[in-house]
């Protein structure tokens, strides 16, 4: 069964949804659960144009991310600067 | 042999000496506030006689290195009442460096009522009343005037009317390459240069044999690898140069760690419309630049050239935190009126941080409503007017709380809290409470894998391995502010382990030093106990490193509150 996600894209992914005359945010329909890398697959972005997918605030890298229906979703690509990327969760340190 | 200038504006006299042995070995924040530590009474009015202000180029300014151009102020801050260390882009640390000045300290006060001219050349110090028609004049047109009278390429630093007028908001600004303005913002020091009556201190660096390299071939084999590490990384390579800082703007909102309404919530609907993305639409639409650089060599490139919708120039620099501050935490969705703000900001010459969290407070305390930009730019402009409620205002957020009533204000050591949630960003928040210099973001920002050792993710929204954290980064942060090094290679240096090699490479090839990158780490940790010490001769303890209570409240969209407690807090500083 599809559920709907709410999808948003940040820095030069937003140009990618222009592109393809995506709203921004837009809403998608997913197979249920659905992870990370079938996401990306599902909206044909390769692994390297996302480093982290935020569902529902929170930061995970596409292979640990999991989205649902009803999730608020969001992709950003590399370019956050590198104190915010560890104080956010992006970056695993040591 | 490098100079150390001391200027008495009491008697006029100066002092041009070899720089002194314990000063040596030290260079921008490292220098400035070792210095202040040293030689300025911490129990000192911060407008009084005692007080010292003191420029110091960092190690590596000056030199071909990119992104070397930034020089660190210091003073005992009359916003804080503790030690501050502020650093600025713009033209004059890059001559300073070529002159070979190690610093210039501003000492004394002058009993008339005259505002100076300070003149440094290759020549000497020369101190001349200021042009009568620079005094109560915006920083724009002053700089043009300053420009036209010593030469178009002079640098030149800067106080506006806040500073004549001694708000505690002051900036002192800086002359960019264009000849536009780049500002050492925070903590009020442009006050203690109004105090000693300086209008402005111009710098011709014609004549100066530049900057000596003890070893330039492992110097220049070093910033070529430095150079590679920013320009392929995605942050100093794409991500910056494009949005700026601004780029936050919708990752916060997203993470939940964007203050909105006064840090009632942490995320808001119109947050694109002020971030970034937009603001780079924006720009390109009207002709403006997207990037732009604050110093020569610089290849990051985040600053712009914003122009209003009629083509024209209107401000640039125009930052992540002012953007916040009026956008989401005063809801004003509108990022022209935003703009024109960070123009007078700079104009006038307050901190944009500062007045920008000042206004939310206003806002708080029903002086001008939520939301409203042209109430907002009125209220700006009673800064410049010199009005009892402008000279509030300009004294920052702490004051405006406290002429009238408002308990919620977000401050640290009486220093605005900036643009990131403490209770969704846990150890920011740890830093603005820790910080010597009162809440800061850019206390705790470098970041080397060499020096982070922290392990494993972590969690913005728990408390685990966050004291680590904000220490290590506060630490690194010290060293790289003593570098000369605009704090944003740290962006990508998390990432390529030899930009941070090749830095420290760098600093030994200029010096002829064997510096390894446990030197860096202990010299961090010497500037911020140099630092903390102060502060408590000064009168803090441990009970000033404390966020403001009603971050006890619950923050949406995660329902998270501040919940370290004291004794956890204290750990960030036990080192």
């Amino acid at each position: 069964m599809s559920e709907t996600i709410e999808l948003r894209a940040f820095m030069g992914l937003t140009d990618v949804f222009r592109q393809r005359g995506w709203d921004n945010p837009t809403t998608i329909d997913v197979p249920g659960e659905t992870s990370g890398p079938k996401l990306l697959a599902l909206l044909e972005l390769p692994r390297e144009a996302v480093e982290v997918v935020f569902v529902n605030g929170k930061a995970a890298s596409p292979e640990a991310a999991v989205v649902r229906g009803g999730d608020r979703v969001a992709l950003a690509p590399p370019g956050v600067p590198g104190p915010y990327r560890v104080l956010l969760g992006f970056r695993k340190m040591g | 042999m490098p100079q150390f200038i001391r200027i008495d504006m009491g008697t006029k006299t100066v002092k041009t000496e070899a720089c002194p042995e314990q000063y040596a070995g030290l260079a921008g924040r490292g220098l400035t506030s070792i210095f202040v530590a040293d030689e300025v009474k911490p129990t000192c009015h911060p407008l009084g006689k005692y007080n010292k202000l003191i420029f110091a180029p960092g190690f590596l300014t000056g030199t071909s290195a990119a992104n070397s151009g930034r020089l660190s102020c210091g003073a005992k801050s009359p916003l804080t009442g503790g030690i501050k260390e502020s650093n600025t882009g713009g033209t004059f640390g890059q001559k300073m460096a070529k002159m070979d000045i190690k610093a210039i300290v501003f000492e004394g006060l002058p009993t008339e009522d005259k505002y100076y001219v300070v003149k440094v050349t290759m020549d000497g110090v020369t101190i001349e009343e200021a042009p009568a028609e620079t005094i109560g004049m915006g920083n724009y047109e002053a700089i043009k005037v300053l420009q036209a009278k010593y030469g178009p390429k002079v640098g030149v630093a800067i106080i506006g009317p806040a500073g004549e007028m001694r708000l505690t908001g002051a900036n002192i600004s800086f002359a960019d390459p264009q000849s536009n303005i780049r500002s050492a913002g925070r903590g009020g020091l442009g006050a203690v240069m109004g105090s000693k009556k300086i209008k402005a201190v111009i710098i011709d660096d014609t004549g100066a044999k530049g900057v000596t390299i003890a070893h330039p071939e492992a110097f220049k084999g070093a910033s070529k690898r430095f150079t590679n590490a920013l320009t392929t990384h995605p942050v100093t390579g794409q991500g910056l140069p494009k949005y700026g800082t601004n780029v936050l703007v919708n990752i916060l909102n997203e993470a939940g760690g964007l203050p909105t309404k006064n840090f009632r919530e942490g995320r808001n609907a119109w947050a694109n419309n002020i971030g970034g993305e937009t603001m780079a639409a924006t720009i390109e639409a009207r002709g403006g630049k997207t990037t732009h650089g604050c110093h020569a060599g610089c290849i990051i490139r985040c600053s712009q050239h914003y122009h209003d919708k009629e083509g024209k120039y209107l401000t640039s620099g125009f930052e992540y935190e002012t953007v916040w501050a009026l956008g989401a935490n005063g809801c004003i969705d509108d990022l022209d009126a935003i703009a024109y703000a960070d123009r007078e900001f700079d104009d006038v010459g307050v901190d944009s941080i500062e007045t920008a969290v000042a206004v939310n407070v206003a806002q708080e305390a029903g002086i001008i409503p939520w939301g409203d930009a042209k109430a907002m730019l009125d209220l700006i402009l009673e800064i410049r007017k010199g009005t009892p409620l402008g000279r509030i205002v300009g004294s920052g957020a702490a004051a405006v709380g406290q002429m009238y009533g408002v308990t919620r204000v977000p401050v640290v050591k009486n220093q605005s809290i900036p643009a990131y949630d403490p209770r969704a960003v846990k150890g920011v928040g740890l830093t603005y409470a820790t910080t010597p210099m009162g809440a800061d973001h850019t206390a705790g920002y470098a970041v080397a894998t060499n020096i982070l050792k922290v392990g494993g993710f972590v969690d913005p929204l728990g408390k685990e391995g966050q004291v680590e954290l904000s220490r290590n980064l506060q630490i690194a942060t010290a060293a790289v502010d003593s570098t000369g090094m605009c704090l944003f290679i740290a962006f990508a240096i998390l990432d390529i382990a030899d930009g941070f090699n090749a830095l420290v490479e760098m600093i030994n090839a200029k010096y002829d030093l064997a510096l390894t990158g446990d030197d860096v780490v202990a010299l961090g940790k010497t500037i911020l106990k140099a630092e903390r010490g102060f502060n408590q001769r000064a009168g803090f303890t441990n009970a000033h490193d404390r966020l403001p209570e009603f971050f006890e409240e619950k923050c949406a969209p995660h329902g998270v509150t501040w919940d370290f407690t004291d004794a956890e807090i204290d750990e960030v500083f036990n080192f």
